[in-house]
């Protein structure tokens, strides 16, 4: 696609933007009904898709900046042509977001127009000043950074990384601009003693913005958004790995892999906590969106949520483990018997410290910082004796770690009951009472730190292993790239349930508490029907990303590269 | 192959001990299952670590390999979210229509359509006379009710008046956080069996628009912190809030616990 072409594509989604805009301005607007999906589906639909390709437009160049960053300071080609492989795609993705936000601002007018026109009206300088004038920022500084990456090298090359670290500084702000009016959905501005109506009447649009849920929100999409942006450069590396003819270039996707699945895994850490944040503050702002989430309506996405999760981690780690395989002298790198002996006591010990001390208790940290801290700082002080070995091999270790990970997977997963709402609870599908802190939030916090920990020990072996052994680039597992498009299949589709979870808190409301939604579409639907929806719609999203990753990228290869990933001793880097 | 049998044994051995120590332990059949299930899970997980290396496949095959992972991905993601225990949104439905009800008639657009219910009505009615006045040679009067005239009720009875409170316990849904009568409540509210002794109606009726007006005893963190949400006012109609604070007020079971409530307003 050239410049022209995506200028009239964006300027397109603008015009449907501002025209919306004052079609929405029109009194008594028909609605119209969407055949086969209905209304609200079809709203769901198109948000989804606009949230994810600006979700990956959002995180790509987070890293990308770091990585042409680091090329530069390191003087390693292969860096650069990881930012700039990443930023095409951005290019091509940033058109469908475009054009999937303006479809958005379309579908939302047809179907609920009188809620669309009071939305718009509650942040009207926000939907037709700021937002728009952020986005065409974002436009130019995005095409410049990418059309000025061959000018712009040698002496230049500093410039063009202050210009995209001005791009992602554009972003997030653009990020937090629009997430004011997505989380005002869930926690409108209220306050003590007077009606929501009422004090919306007084309040100011920063009141608006700066809501209960607003920071929170913008945390846990910042965090995800890079999550999902380094599995997505997971997931182009496998592509290109997959579709590579000479070992040069299988050695530098090999290595892209590698960096995409750090850049995702290291981001996914945070994540849980994050999310817990965003719950914690919804439950704060209202207490009965607490057991609508986790008892009620919506357990059994969190359930699913749970499982998914447990599903990453084993990826992630399994990737590390196929990884090992081919790093010449992995057998003699060790670790301190400290890091699995943490492992198997940290879900059990936790569990017990955050029961009796719950957080934010300073005891509970007193009890679990020098048990989490013991393997690197007390592991060279062990004595090695016949029956205690002071060390244990990275295998081993790494195997106890995937037996925890299914530990913690399990404790996450098991719920109070095995029933979609507390009202249909029975004895025959419920956790025996003595058991019950399984399913209680202890032991789902234990489980999500065992994850965690498990996955940065993990991590912290191979990090050794590659300064110890000498790493071959491109001779890595071919099972590895399947993980790698696991890893952004599932990101996706995890995205997609979270999201669906977010809007559906609003219950029967537009917005909270605020304006009812009187159509018949107002129920919470079925997990099921929805993993139909969000089957179909990351598909969808697949299909669009393997396109431009094909047409981007496909013809990079009669360049030709210079043998940046060539197979190279770890240690000499 | 051999690598397969072991870790299948070695999973089924641990499934088993798992499956036998929570029938021990009398957990449900569905949890026995399920930690059966876990012990699989990690089998698979041990057998796919010491699986051979895949050898490296390109053009047609990579592709077709590809189609197949991400048909196998769909599939099992549909099913697995598909075998949880499903929500039955018809449960919902109704609740939603007895609380928005009031809520739409009172819009513009809520009474234009009641507005147009109760034409066609009429014009039902209408027809209905004529029809009749035909057969009946036109110079019968008719005993139907007047066309739009509300139905005729005998009034709320006590019965009635109690059994709308109870409603509205269920369709607030106060069960999520107040126990009453042994059921509901997770510990984030005071239990209410006995809430009549210490209050009288119009005091709980306070408490409902306003939860900063009492404070339970024991529950001071929660009342700082404003657990108890300070939405219906909004959400109810008086009526409504009234015929709960009723029927709540009739709970004076001496032998349920209920914390003191003290006057903060």
């Amino acid at each position: 696609m050239k410049t022209w072409q995506r200028s009239l594509v964006a300027a397109c989604a603008l015009l449907v933007l501002f025209g919306g805009v004052a079609y929405a301005q029109a009194p008594g607007t028909p609605t119209m009904e969407f055949p086969y999906t209905g209304n609200r589906t079809a709203v769901w639909i198109v948000a989804q898709l606009h949230i994810l390709f600006a979700a990956f437009i959002l995180g790509a160049p987070i890293f990308v900046v770091i990585s042409e960053w680091m090329g530069y300071r390191k003087q390693e080609p292969r860096y650069d042509r990881l930012a700039k492989e990443v930023t095409k795609v951005t290019v091509i993705l940033y058109s469908m977001t475009a054009l999937t936000g303006g479809l958005f601002i379309f579908v939302l007018l047809a179907t609920y127009p009188q809620f669309t026109t009071w939305f718009i009206n509650q942040f009207y300088l926000v939907f037709a000043v700021i937002y728009p004038a952020l986005f065409i920022s974002e436009t130019i500084l995005l095409y410049l950074y990418f059309y000025t990456w061959d000018s712009w090298k040698g002496e230049k090359k500093g410039r063009h990384i202050a210009l995209g670290v001005l791009l992602n500084l554009i972003g997030l702000i653009t990020l937090f601009v629009i997430n004011g009016p997505t989380s005002f959905m869930n926690t409108p501005v209220k306050g003590e003693g007077i009606s929501p109506q009422l004090f919306l009447e007084t309040a100011t649009l920063w009141d608006k913005i700066a809501n209960y849920s607003w920071m929170p929100l913008n945390l846990h999409r910042i965090v995800g958004n890079v999550t999902f942006g380094g599995f997505v450069a997971g997931m182009i590396a496998a592509y290109m790995y997959m579709g590579a003819k000479k070992d040069e270039e299988r050695a530098y996707y090999d290595w892209m892999g590698f960096v995409g699945n750090l850049i995702g895994v290291g981001a996914m850490l945070f994540l849980p906590f994050m999310g817990y944040l965003l719950a914690y503050e919804l439950c704060d702002y209202d207490a009965s969106i607490c057991p609508y989430m986790m008892a009620d309506q919506l357990s059994m996405f969190f359930e699913m949520q749970g499982a998914m999760i447990g599903l990453m981690f084993l990826a992630s780690n399994y990737y590390i483990w196929l990884s090992m395989k081919r790093i010449e002298g992995v057998e003699k790198v060790r670790m301190t018997i400290l890091a699995p002996i943490a492992m198997v006591l940290l879900p059990l010990v936790m569990t017990k410290v955050m029961t009796d001390y719950p957080v934010p208790d300073p005891m509970s940290l007193a009890f679990l910082l020098p048990l989490i801290l013991a393997p690197f700082t007390l592991g060279r002080f062990i004595p090695n004796t016949r029956f205690f070995p002071k060390t244990v091999s990275a295998r081993t270790v790494i195997k106890i770690g995937f037996l925890m990970v299914v530990v913690g997977d399990a404790i996450w997963l098991t719920p109070h009951g095995f029933v979609p709402t507390g009202a249909k609870l029975v004895a025959e599908l419920e956790l025996p009472e003595s058991w019950n802190f399984l399913a209680l939030m202890p032991a789902k916090n234990s489980a999500a730190f065992t994850l965690v920990f498990v996955t940065v020990v993990n991590y912290v072996i191979y990090n050794r292993a590659i300064r110890q052994g000498t790493i071959v680039w491109g001779k890595i597992d071919f099972a590895s790239q399947f993980v790698l498009i696991f890893l952004a299949f599932s990101s996706i589709w995890t995205m997609g349930l979270m999201g669906a979870v977010r809007s559906l808190l609003r219950k029967y409301y537009h917005t909270y508490n605020l304006l009812p939604d009187f159509t018949a579409e107002s129920f919470t639907p079925t997990l099921s029907y929805s993993a139909w929806w969000i089957t179909g719609i990351t598909v969808v999203f697949f299909i669009v990303v393997s396109f431009a990753i094909i047409v981007t990228l496909r013809p990079s290869d009669s360049k030709g590269h210079a043998p940046e990933g060539s197979p190279v001793p770890a240690r000499a880097k | 192959m051999g690598n397969v049998i072991k870790k299948l044994a070695i999973g089924l051995v641990v499934g088993g001990a798992l499956v036998g120590i929570t029938r021990a332990l009398e957990f449900p059949f569905v949890f026995q299952m399920m930690f059966f299930g876990y012990a699989m899970l990690g089998a698979a997980v041990f057998m796919l670590l010491d699986a051979p290396s895949l050898k490296t496949m390109s053009g047609t095959k990579s592709v077709i390999a590809l189609l197949a992972f991400y048909i196998v991905l769909c599939t099992v993601y549909i099913a697995g979210a598909s075998m949880w225990p499903q929500y039955d949104p018809e449960d919902e439905k109704g609740k939603i229509a007895k609380i928005l009800g009031p809520k739409f008639a009172a819009t513009q657009q809520g009474k234009a359509e009641e507005l147009i219910a109760r034409a066609k009505a009429l014009d039902e009615q209408v027809k209905a006379l004529e029809v009749r006045l035909k057969a009946l040679g036109g110079d019968e009067t008719t005993k139907e009710p007047q066309a739009g005239a509300l139905p005729v009720t005998t009034g709320a009875a006590t019965g009635d008046f109690m059994k709308l409170g109870e409603e509205q316990w269920q369709l607030q849904e106060c069960y999520n956080c107040h126990k009453l009568k042994g059921e509901g409540g997770k510990k984030r509210g005071p239990e209410l069996d006995n809430i009549g002794t210490y209050l009288t109606v119009d005091e709980i009726k306070l408490k409902i628009l306003d939860p900063k007006s009492f404070m339970a005893e024991g529950y001071e963190k929660d009342w700082e912190k404003g657990k108890m949400p300070d939405k219906y006012k909004d959400l109810m109609e008086e009526s409504d809030v009234v015929a709960l604070a009723a029927w709540l007020g009739t709970f004076k079971n001496t032998s349920v616990p209920t914390p003191k409530p003290i006057k903060k307003k």
